[in-house]
């Protein structure tokens, strides 16, 4: 008994592990490889939600990763080990896991949002766009800070 | 969080190993049959309990806000608006989370009741009176940082209740390749009406929870002290709040109550040591778009 339950855990473990170890997926909808380890550096390349990061070191809260071509750096938050595949299909087994049907998009998405608004027509989701619209340039807030004394991230 | 269907396969996981315990089983006696049966239920059960995920939690938020703004117009002043970022993406850059699906926005409401509300992925919304309120941009500061808390305890998430998301995920299955029929697309559209009014209800009507609201207070001073503001700013924001309940018990006092509470536990948590050197000119830029 002993044994099995052991080779459950295995199994459970390799199911847990990415099955592209060494590489990140973006997990925010835009995202930046930095050619340092902290935010406001110059922007190396962009990366949209999905890509896949190969990683190279590690430092802190920032991860230093290769994609598309150049080398990097993107902050922890915006990357996790998990991936999909486009076609729906995973290992062996032909089976994905739940992190990858979520990272496919299938579940809270555009579809279901447009089905709730088509629901509810009293929502202000034109305030929401607006709201979302608004975006302060890095080179703004990085004044902002100065300016303050206010502590560089 | 477990689903029923995770549940059905963690059952039938352990009566196969009770079966094959019971009859000496050891490793190589299973048969190709009954690792295929193992591996399946390992595999559902990993399917079916995952978390709501932070693009989900963005389009939960997208609906959550689009409520709010229905109630509570905007308020458009675009100078005011850009600075409540500044301040606001100032602060989310030192919080353990920068990064979100969508990214952090901060708007402000235009109603004289004193108010905030965090919408799950983080989109942080604040009332003209709550503007008016706070005399500085360290207190304005606090706000939002108390907000990005909730944020990023995912309160508003833990609002929805789970069965509602345990029925999704089995709407939503396990192959990220497939298209919803339009019957799925209903049931799911029916949960996340439900899931907003859930979170709708909790920011709105209901409130968060003693130590929710705790911990968000924790988690601001933090925020506060690592992007340079004075987290003396909360206190002051909760004093300002104080002031404000002796004449009133609408508004935020409705659903944060407690405020002699929450100044105690922001006290208890100790003076965070603070450069206040800075807080004259931040004062003098707050004065200048908040007359």
């Amino acid at each position: 008994m002993r044994a099995i339950a052991c080779h459950i855990l295995l199994i459970c473990l390799l199911a847990a592990v990415d099955a592209a170890a060494g590489t990140v997926s973006v997990v925010t909808r835009d995202n930046a490889i930095r050619s340092e380890n902290r935010f406001f550096a110059p922007v190396r390349a962009k990366v949209r939600y999905g890509d896949r990061l190969t990683i190279i070191g590690r430092k802190g809260d920032w991860y230093q990763v290769s994609a598309k071509g150049v080398s990097g750096w993107v902050h922890k938050s915006a990357v996790e080990s998990r991936s999909y595949s486009a076609s729906g299909r995973g290992g062996a087994s032909g089976g994905v896991s739940a992190d990858e049907v979520s990272l496919a998009g299938k579940g809270f998405n555009p579809q279901v949002e447009a089905g709730y608004r088509n629901a509810n027509k009293n929502l202000n989701y034109a305030a929401v766009d607006e709201i979302e619209h608004l975006v302060v340039g890095e080179k703004s807030l990085e004044t902002f800070i100065q300016q303050g004394g206010l502590i560089q991230p | 969080m477990r689903t029923p269907s995770s549940s059905a396969a963690l059952t039938r996981l352990v009566l196969l190993l009770l079966c094959l315990a019971s009859a000496g089983c050891r490793l190589e006696d299973i048969t190709p049959e009954q690792f295929g049966m193992i591996a399946s239920s390992v595999q559902t059960i990993g399917k079916a309990a995952r978390p709501v995920s932070d693009q989900e939690e963005y389009y939960i938020g997208r609906a959550v806000a689009a409520r709010l703004t229905a109630t509570y117009p905007l308020y458009r002043n675009k100078r005011l608006t850009e600075y409540l970022n500044l301040v606001g993406q100032t602060l989310a850059l030192h919080t353990e989370q920068p990064a979100t699906f969508g990214g952090y926005h901060f708007a402000v409401l235009d109603t004289p009741e004193i108010n905030a509300f965090a919408c799950p992925g983080g989109t942080v919304l604040i009332t003209r009176g709550m503007v008016a309120s706070v005399k500085n941009e360290d207190e304005l500061a606090a706000v939002l940082a108390h907000e990005l808390g909730h944020v990023i305890h995912r309160d508003g998430i833990a609002a929805i209740q789970s069965s509602r998301w345990s029925q999704a995920l089995l709407v939503i299955g396990g192959q990220a390749a497939r298209e919803f029929s339009p019957k799925e697309t209903a049931q799911l559209v029916s949960l996340f009406q439900g899931s907003i009014d859930d979170v709708v209800k909790t920011l709105v009507v209901n409130g968060y929870g003693r130590e929710q609201e705790k911990k968000a207070d924790r988690a601001a001073l933090g925020y506060l002290a690592a992007a340079g503001y004075d987290p003396q700013g909360l206190v002051g924001y909760l004093e300002r709040l104080q002031e404000a309940g002796r004449g009133s018990k609408g508004g935020i006092l409705a659903t944060h109550p407690g405020t002699e509470e929450r100044l105690e536990n922001v006290r208890e948590a100790g003076a965070v040591s603070a450069d206040r050197s800075g807080v004259p000119r931040r004062s003098k830029r707050f004065a200048e778009l908040v007359p």
